[in-house]
Order: structure tokens, then sequence, then C-alpha cells
């Protein structure tokens, strides 16, 4: 079966982003980790649309939009990190508890 | 004037609101007119009402005073010729008391206020008396007691003043209890709060015969409270702490008598249960012989009073519990004159003698308070019973009574009190007037204002048994159409010869001991130490309560104290502190860092996922 | 006029925006609003009680206002604004108008940052007067956690010393009990789609709607419910184990707060007790009574022992609290028209007397800086007028004939001996150990010799001796013509006990 290749690429891919987010102290990593994710989950998307009960071009519309949205929440995200690292100096993500109770 | 009855208690609350709204600023001239001319009007009201008073159950009056589902109770007043009577004698000698008091209290600092107190008492007093049902006559009965509590703590400053007040109104709210429960009782099984409601079911027989004797002994229970009955007595002989006029009217003539009074009352629900009359009558002939011995050798002068007072209620009970209903009210009236007349004479001596009140530094006023003299002596004469006082007649009927009930106990127990009776108002009589004054200094006047009301009291003390004697004029009128029994008939001839020669006995005695001095008091008392220290000591009744109930609550108390805090609030603190720990744990998660809350929802999320798998498993 | 109920519950918000418009710093006039501010309501409740027509059963001034839907599972669950006045809230209504506005008076000890504390004050009337008038139950929980928030804040901060931990304990506790409820409100939403207590009262009194309830299990569900509010309820009231909390906020808060806690937020759990207990369950009550009376019993008697060994005036009263409510409880639990008029009596009288001690605590504290009863003494030579008074409500608390305390007292023990002769006869004990603490606390506070360093104390001033005069004037008023309030609840009593006896 083909499209269990890619969902198991998809799902290392999803688990190496979430070790990422979870572990990786620069918030830099942490954002490439969180692109990981999220392309895993174009990856399945996209494997869906081509091998899956119904197969169509919706699901390659969506990874297109997603990618898209990716592209626009790294920049956010990136400009973010750069407000934080001017007030803090500091990119480090366990130096931000500011949430804390 | 009869249908009108009900202003009459209200002339005395009137002057009580405006001696409490005029307060410190009027003169005590002022205040004792006011006061004096309210009561004297409710006097002269009372006379007027005696005159006309039918028979039988007399006028009724009510008002509804609070609706309950489908029955309303009611307020108002009623009077028959025993509620007249009462309502004369009460009145009566209030108004004495106040003209009395002007003398008494003199230069007190808060002499309105003392005068506003007695126009509450005398209004509470005179509701109680016209009271058609159980429950305004519980309302008035309270407010009497307090009343009394408020005049014996009238010195508040005093602590024995503040003890004995406060002694004496728990005493008699234990008793009161009883009633309160009675009232209720009486509701549930007759149906109605009336007082001859509850009698005409009674003796139709619609209550059950042990439920009868329960109210009856209930009631009883309030009676020994108010009236000082052995085992609740021990409040009266403190409450001479107050004023001695207030001793004169209220624990002497009026509140006292009220436990009697709530017996006579109420009188055929005791006729009706055989073990209600024992109690009454048991309980009234030993506490007739109890307070007479202690009586014997106390040393102040307004203490024997007292114990002769708790001593002659005693001797009302016994002969009520021996179906003595006219004898039980007469001696009541009798006892309410000349036991005021004694108080009185107490307090003039004691303004004489600069408020000294120990028997023993008095002595030889005989020569320099004539007056008083005499009208003391009146008083000694009538309580010992010698004839043609009012006190021979009433004792002589209330022995009579329990001899004709078949009493022999109780009619032994209440000869040997009389003994006791003559011979400690005697020994009183001689300490204060006969020999040679033993006090310091030198025995002041006796105001004019204070002579007086004495002089009526003694003219009645002297009088008022010729209401009964001859041809039993006063039991007729009063038992005229109410089913009880008007009296006992004649009495055997040797029964007055009896008691006039015991009565001379106790007064032979106390002359020998005190005038001649031919009998030694201290050797009888060497000859039984032990037996004196227990009448002086009142046979440590004081002592057994303070050890066996006071003691105990107050460890309960403290012991429940501690129980509080340590366990039940122990209780709440680990509910508190149970909450407080599960909100530190979850704090400890905050700690601000977005990867562990993330890691959190990521480990939620496996778990769910493990849980919805697990359950498509089984 | 058929606004009436709203009107009064909303009235002290007027004052609550004119109060923000006044500087903080202009202490004076912000005192003067805050007091005025409670006047329309009292005015208002008094109009109703004039215009409360006793010869009628049922809710009076009703009027209801849709207000949301909520959509559930396809349909639609309708929530009303909905409020109402009848014989059981509107003896409520007038004394907590009364009380207010004397509690307001109270409240000029208060020395700091009284802008804040009068609009709380304020609040917490709204909410007070809301819990009486609301005739739907998510508006009465509204209303009812107002009044939660607003008493905290009032207590931690203008109270003494350990005013924060108290407030904390009190929130804890009241918190539980409101979670109770909520549980219990959301059980009879998800039985009945609705809380309109209208809507409720007919299923509930519906004897096919409930059998049709019971034959599909609902009947340990509105057991599960009836407990709840119960409890809910029993830790407002309090009842037996639940009292502590009450003590601590007794001792701590001010007393002006103090006069508001013990008069009206504890009638809240009787109210409640009646309304959603008796009122609504019936069945379960009828049950549940001798629990009820047992507890009330106990809650008599270990008030009344623990409030004679209490070393500070304001636990004593505390306690004497404590042994009061259990006579609403044994009220409730006799099952008659007598019992309940008496818990409805005790919940009015009790108020006005607790109002009236705590009035006099503040003066007292005022003068003296203690409540200590063992640093007093002798008062009534430096304050005979102060002494006086606090005799008079010493008095109205033993439960003395002229006085409402008895009246209440009566009639409960009156009911309670139709239907539990032993524990009501047990319970007259009470009546004695009543005398006992009471007197205590009274003679030796005020009687007796002059404590060491109080010579210089001063007696009472118009402004304080005038608002104890007017509580002693409807305890007297009450003691004297209990009708004055018994027979606005004649009527609905009367209905609530049919219902159960049918």
């Amino acid at each position: 079966m083909p499209v269990t290749s890619y969902l198991a690429l998809g799902a290392i891919l999803f688990s190496i982003g979430l070790y990422g987010v979870l572990t990786k102290r620069n918030a830099v990593i942490v954002l490439f980790s969180i692109e990981l994710m999220l392309n895993a989950a174009n990856l399945n998307l996209v494997a869906f649309s081509k091998f899956g009960l119904h197969p169509s071009q919706v699901g390659q519309v969506f990874s297109l939009f997603s990618i898209t949205v990716a592209a626009a929440e790294a920049a956010i995200g990136i400009a973010i990190l750069f407000a934080l690292y001017r007030n803090r100096g500091t990119v480090e993500a366990d130096r931000m508890n500011s949430l804390k109770g | 004037m009869l249908a009108n009855a009900w202003v009459i208690p209200l002339l005395p609350l009137a002057a009580f609101v405006l001696l409490l709204a005029g307060g410190r600023r009027w003169k005590e001239g002022v205040a004792a007119w006011v006061g004096s001319i309210a009561v004297l009007a409710a006097c002269v009201w009372s006379l007027g009402v005696l005159a006309v008073v039918p028979g039988g159950t007399g006028r009724k009056m009510e008002i509804p005073w609070l609706s309950l589902g489908d029955t309303v109770i009611t307020m108002g007043m009623e009077v028959n010729r025993l509620n007249a009577l009462m309502l004369l004698i009460v009145s009566l000698v209030s108004f004495l008391v106040h003209v009395y008091s002007r003398g008494y209290m003199r230069g007190d600092e808060r002499f309105s206020v003392f005068y506003a107190y007695l126009a509450l008492f005398t209004f509470s007093m005179l509701g109680l008396v016209i009271s058609p049902n159980l429950l305004q006559f519980y309302i008035f009965w309270e407010l009497v007691g307090v009343c009394s509590f408020l005049l014996i703590g009238y010195w508040y400053y005093k602590p024995e003043a503040k003890a004995a007040a406060k002694k004496a109104f728990i005493l008699t709210r234990i008793g009161d209890v009883g009633l309160f429960i009675a009232v209720i009782l009486a509701f549930w099984h007759t149906g109605t709060l009336e007082i001859s409601g509850v009698i005409q079911a009674v003796q139709d027989g619609k209550v059950e015969a042990g439920i009868v004797t329960l109210i009856a002994l209930l009631i009883f229970a309030g009676a020994v409270g108010k009236s000082g009955q052995f085992p609740l007595h021990t409040w009266l002989p403190d409450a001479m702490e107050g004023p001695t006029p207030v001793s004169a009217l209220i624990h002497a003539a009026t509140m006292v008598a009220a436990g009697v009074y709530l017996v006579a009352r109420t009188f055929p629900l005791f006729e009706a249960s055989p073990v209600a009359m024992d109690t009454v009558a048991y309980v009234g002939a030993f506490t007739a012989l109890f307070a007479a011995s202690i009586g014997l050798v106390q040393n102040d002068i307004k203490r024997v009073l007292a114990y002769s007072t708790v001593s002659q209620l005693g001797y009302m009970m016994l002969a009520l519990g021996s179906a003595g209903y006219t004898a039980g009210v007469f001696h009541l009236m009798t006892h309410a004159f000349f036991k005021a007349l004694l108080f009185l004479g107490a307090g003039a001596v004691i303004v004489a003698l600069h408020h000294e009140q120990d028997i023993r530094r008095m002595g030889g006023l005989w020569n320099r308070h004539k007056g008083a003299g005499v009208l003391f002596l009146i008083g000694c004469l009538a309580i010992s019973g010698i004839p043609p006082f009012s006190g021979f007649f009433s004792k002589e009927e209330v022995l009579l009574s329990a001899w004709q009930d078949g009493r022999w106990g109780v009619f032994a127990v209440g000869v040997l009190a009389s003994f006791f009776t003559a011979f400690y108002m005697f020994r009183l009589f001689f300490l204060v007037f006969a020999g040679e004054y033993r006090g310091k200094g030198q025995p002041g006047p006796v105001s004019s204002g204070m002579m007086w009301p004495m002089g009526v009291l003694a003219a009645l003390a002297l009088l008022a048994g010729f209401a009964e004697f001859p041809g039993g004029w006063l039991s007729h009128w009063l038992t005229e159409e109410t089913g009880i029994p008007a009296g006992h008939g004649s009495a055997p001839v040797w029964l007055p010869l009896l008691t006039v020669s015991i009565a001379a006995a106790g007064i032979a005695l106390a002359w020998g001991m005190y005038v001649k001095q031919s009998v030694s008091p201290e050797q009888w008392r060497a000859r039984a130490p032990w037996g004196y220290r227990v009448l002086l000591h009142k046979y440590y009744v004081d002592e057994g309560y303070a050890a066996v109930i006071a003691l105990p609550y107050k460890g309960l108390s403290i012991f429940l104290r501690g129980f509080d805090r340590y366990v039940v609030e122990g209780l709440v603190r680990l509910a508190t502190a149970a909450v407080q720990t599960a909100a530190r744990v979850s704090t400890r998660l905050q700690n601000g860092q977005v990867q562990t809350y993330a890691l959190i929802s990521v480990i939620g999320l496996v778990l769910l996922m493990i849980g919805l798998a697990a359950g498509r498993l089984f | 006029m058929e606004m009436l109920p709203s009107w009064i519950t909303w009235a002290p918000l007027l004052g609550v925006l004119v109060l923000l418009w006044i500087p903080r710093e202009r202490t004076a006039a912000i005192r003067w609003v805050g007091v005025l501010a409670t006047l329309p309501s009292l005015v208002l409740s008094l109009l109703l009680y004039v215009s409360f027509d006793t010869g009628k059963d049922g809710v009076q001034f009703a009027h209801s206002l849709h207000w949301f839907y909520l959509p559930v599972l396809g349909e639609k669950w309708d929530f009303q604004y909905s409020m109402g006045v009848d014989g059981l809230s509107m003896p409520l209504v007038a004394i907590t108008g009364v009380i207010v506005t004397l509690a307001a008076l109270a409240s000029l000890y208060i020395r700091q940052r009284q802008k804040g504390y009068f609009l709380l004050f304020l609040l917490l009337e709204v909410g007070m007067m809301g819990v009486f008038l609301a005739r739907n139950l998510f508006l009465f929980f509204l209303f009812f956690e107002i009044t939660l928030v607003a008493a905290f804040f009032l207590i931690g901060i203008w109270g003494y010393v350990n005013r924060e931990k108290t407030a904390i304990q009190f929130l804890l506790y009241n918190g539980l009990g409101s979670a109770c409820m909520l549980l219990a409100f959301m059980g009879l939403l998800i039985l009945f789609r609705s809380l309109e207590l209208s809507r409720l009262h007919e299923v509930m009194h519906h004897s096919g709607a409930l059998a049709q309830l019971s034959q599909s299990g609902g009947d340990t569900l509105l057991w599960g419910i009836f407990i709840a509010l119960v409890i809910a309820f029993g830790i407002k009231l309090p009842i037996f184990p639940f009292h502590t909390w009450m003590l601590r906020v007794h001792a701590e808060a001010p007393p002006a707060v103090v006069m508001i806690h013990s008069g009206v937020l504890l009638k809240m759990g009787a109210y409640g007790l009646i309304r959603f207990g008796v009122e609504l369950f019936p069945v379960q009550t009828q049950a549940a009574a001798g629990v009820l009376a047992w507890l009330g019993l106990v809650n008599i008697l270990y008030g009344a022992v623990l409030a004679f060994s209490q070393r500070d005036l304001k636990r004593v009263l505390a306690y004497s609290s404590v042994s009061h409510m259990g006579i609403i409880l044994l009220g409730i639990a006799s099952l008659n028209v007598y019992g309940l008029q008496g818990a409805v009596f005790q919940s009015v009288s009790h108020g006005f007397i607790s109002a009236l001690l705590f009035y006099f605590i503040a003066a007292l504290y005022e003068r003296t800086g203690t409540t200590q009863i063992d640093q007093l003494g002798g008062l009534a030579k430096q304050m005979p007028v102060l002494s006086g008074i606090f005799l008079a409500g010493g008095m109205a608390l033993l439960g003395l004939p002229g006085m409402s305390g008895f009246v209440s007292e009566f009639l409960a023990f009156l009911g309670l001996f139709e239907t539990r002769p032993w524990v009501a006869a047990t319970g007259t004990l009470g009546l004695i150990l009543a005398a006992v603490y009471t007197l205590r606390a009274v003679m030796q506070t005020t009687f007796g010799p002059l404590h060491a360093g109080r010579e210089r104390v001063k007696d009472s001033r118009w402004t304080e001796a005038v608002p104890m005069l007017v509580l002693l004037f409807f305890i007297v008023l009450i003691g004297v013509y209990p009708d004055v309030i018994g027979k606005p609840m004649q009527l609905t009593l009367q209905t609530i006990i049919s219902r159960m006896g049918g």
C-alpha cells in the first residue's frame, strides 16, 4: 500500500517536529519544528487526496492554502521573536515564563 | 367599669413610658407623683371592678393577636372574682409601695428609673392577673420575672446584686420552661389556649388522665420556680439584694404569689389529677418546714423575712394541694398584707440604722421608734397566727383543709412549721426592738411618708381575716358558680386551740431566749453544732447546685470549646488545606513554560487516543 | 407598580452611579450618598409591604421578560428574567430594606476607602434583594453569587486583623455551597428543561408528572438534588458541622457588615431551605424531617453551650446565632403551619435582634477598642443609654415575651410539639441555656463595678441611639403585635403545607 509509506513519513516528520517543539531551547528551532509538523500535515493531505477513498484535488488545494498560511505564520513568528529578542536579549524558550501563575 | 377593666394595667404602663421618656431630667417628686397617681388610679378602678364583678366565668374581652392557619390566638382580659381580688391586692400593695419608696429611695441617682421599673412591674403583674389565656399568662409571667430581675439588679454596680439578679432570672426560667411546655401541650390536647376552655375540656374528660397529670405537673413546675418552692427556692433569699420596697412588693406580696395564683387559676386541672394534687401538697409542706427551719438561724433581717416568705408560700401550696382552694387564696391575700407590712417595717428599720441589716447589731429600737415597733409587732402577730389578726384565720383554714383532706403528715408538718414561724419572727422582733442598742452611731429618723403606708397595711393585716370569719363570706363569694367546693365546714374546736398554743409556745421560747435570757441559744447550738451549721448554710443547697450543675456545665462548655476549635474547625482546616494543596499542585504546573503546556496537552491527547482505542477493543 | 420588585432590587444602583462621580477624597459626601442611596429601596419595600394583598394566595407583583434561549440538543431552553413576591419573601424583603439602611448608618464608623466600601455595600444590597425577589433559579443563582463576591471584599478589605484569611475561608466555604446549588439547579434544568419557579411548581406538585418521573428513575436524581440543596443552604444557615466559617466572619468582619451578614445573609439560607426545600420538594422534606429536627436540636444546644464559655462578645453572639438558627430548623422540621411560621418569624426576628446587638458592638468597639468580656464591666455607669439598649437586646435574644424572639420560639416549638414532642422538649433546654449565656454576656459587660480604665467612656450620640431605637421598636412591634408580619405570610405558608399533606 503506497499510502502507508507516505503516512509513515508524515508521522515521522510530525514526531520529529513535536520533539523539537517540546525540547529545544532556542525559539527559532522551535519555530522550525512547528514548520516540520505543518509540513507533515500537508504531506498527509496530499497523500490522502491522491490515494484516499475519494481521490480529488481538494486536498492539494488545502495543502497549498496551509503552505501559504504557514509562510505567514513563520513571518509573524519570526517578527515576534525579534521583538522578544530586543526586549529581553534572548530567544531561549525556557526564559519566557511570564505566563507563570 | 367592668367592661373596660383592661385599661387598668395600661395605666401603670403609661406611667412607665412617661418615666422612661422623662428620664433623669425629672425631679424625684415629679417621678414619684407620676408613678403613684397612675397606680392609685388603677387601684381605685380595681376597687370598682371588685364591687360589681359577677360570679362564675366573669367578663371577657379579646382581640386577635396572631393568626395561625385556622386558629387565631387572641389577647384580652378576663375578670372573674379571683382575678378581681388579685387586681385589688396587687394595685393596692403596689400603690402603698410607690408611696413608701419616695422616702426609702430618697437621693438615689436613678430615682426615676426605679419608679419606671416599679410601674413596669405593676403593669405586668396586673396584666398577668387578668389574662384569659395561657399564652398571655405566660407572656406576663415572664415579664414580671424580668421586672423582678431588673429590680434585684437595680444597684447594678454591686457584685452581689448582679449575681442575685442573674440567679433569680435563671432559676425562675427553669420553672418557666415547664410552664411553656404545659401551654403547648394544653394547646395540642385541648385545641385551645383559653384557660376556661382548657378547664372545660379536662372536665369533660376529653383529655387522657396521664396528659392531664403531665400538664398539671408542668404548670406546677412554673409555680415552683416563681414562688420559690423547693428545689428552686434559692433565688428568693438572694433576691433581697434589691431595694427593700421591691422585696415587699415583688418578693413578698405579689410576684412570688403568682405561682400560687397560677395553681389556683388552673385548679380544676389539678383536681382532675390525684398525682398532681399530692405533688403540690407534699412540695408545699416540705418547703414550708424546710424554709422555716433555715429562717431560725439567719442573721440578716431581710433574709429571715425571705425564708419566711418561702415558707408561707409553701403553706399556700400545701392548702391548694389539700383541695383547700379558698384557704390557699385566703392565705395569699392575708400574707400579701402582713408580709408587705413586715418588709416595709424592716425597710424603716434599715433606713433608721443607716442601711444596717444584721440583726446582731440592732436592738432597743422600741423606745426610739415606737410607731414602727407597733406596726412591726402587728405583722409578727399576724404571721404567727395569733387571733384576731388575719394570719390566724387563714392559717387555721390551711391546716383545716389538710386535716379534712386526710393528709395527717402534711398537717403535722404544717403545725411544726407554724411553731418555727412564731419562734423566728419573734426572735427577729426581740432582737431588733427589745434590749439594748448594739450598733454603732445613733439611729436616725424615719419619714412619715414611709410610716403611713405601713399603717394602712397594718390595718389590713388586722382586719382582713374578717372577710372570712365569721360565716365564710369570702369563700362563698369566690366560689359562687365556679363549681369549686367552697369550704370545709366548721373546724373542730381543738384546732384553733392547738394553733394558738403552738404559736404562743414559739413566742414564749423566743422571749425566753432573747429577752429574759433564761434559755441560752448558745447551749442549743453547742448541743448540735453540725445541725446549726447545716441550717446556717441553708442545707448547702447552693453549694450542691454549684457542684452538681454549674461546674459540670462549665466543664462541658470548655470541653466543647476545645472540640469546636480542634475537631470541627480542624475538619474545616482539612478541607481548606485540601483545596489549597490542590491549588498549589496546579500552580506548579502553571510555570509559564509553553513547552510544558504543550507536553501536557500531548500527553493528554495520547491518553485520550489510547482510551478511545481501548474503548473500541472492549 | 407591577414592577416594584425590580425597582427595589435595582434601586441601589442609582447610588452606585452617583458614587462613581464623587472623587474619593470627599469622604463626607460619599458617606451621605452611601446612606441616602439605601433609602429608595427601603421606601419601596415598605410600599411593597403596604400594598401587598394579604388576602391573595400566590405570587404578587409578578413580571417576567424573555431573557435568552439556550439551544440544547435541538431544543430551545427558555430563560426568563422574572421577579415577584409572595408571603414568604415579603417579610424578608422588608427587613432587608430596614437593616441595610441602618447598617449603612453603622458604616459611618468606617474610616478608610469609603468610596469602595459603599460601592460594594450597595452591590450587596442589590444581591440580597434579588435573592428574595427572583422567581427564576438562574437569576436567583446570579444574585446569590453577587452577595458572595460583595461580602468577600467587604470582609477582606475592611475587617479586623485576620480579615484576609477569614474572607478566603468565607469564599471557599460558600463557594462549595454554591457549587452544590449549581449542581442541583443543573439537575433540575435537565429534568424539567426550565428554571422558572412557577413552571417547576407545576411539575413538582403534579402527582401525575411526578409518577412519570419516578418511573423513569428520576427519583434518585430528585433526592440527589434535594440533598445538594440542603447542603448548599445548610452551609449558609449554618447547620452544625458547617458553622465555623460563620464564627470567623462574626469575629473579623466590620460590625456594619456583620449586621447585614447575621441579619440578612444567614436568612438566605433559611429562605432557600423553605423555598427550594419545603416548597419544591414536599415529599423529600417530609422524609427528611427527622434528620432536620435532630440537626436543629444539635444546633440549639451546641451553640448555646459554646456561647457560654466564649471570651469575646462577638463570638458569644456568633454562637448564639448558631443556636437560634437551630430553632429555624426545628420550625421547618415540624411540617405544619405553626412551625413554618415560626421559622419565618425567627428569620425576621433574629435579623433585627442581631442587627441591634452588632450595632451595639460597633458602638462599643468605637469607645473601648475591645470586645473581650473580661476587659469590660460596669459600663452602665458610663453609658446608661447604650447599656439599656444592650440589655433590651439581650432580653430579646433570650426570648423575652413582648419581643419578637419569643413569638418565633413559641411558634417553632408549638409546631414541633405536634410531630416530635420529645425532640421539642429537649430543645426547650435551649431556652434556659439562652438565658444563661445572654445574661452572662450582658451582665459582665454592663453590670458590676466599673472596669479600670473605662472612666472616660462616653454615652451614645443621637446618630447612634436613633437607629438602635428603631431596631428595638421593630423588635417590640413584632413581639407585641406579631400579626404585622404574620398575616402576609399566612396564605403562602398554608399552601406550602397543604401540598405536603396532599
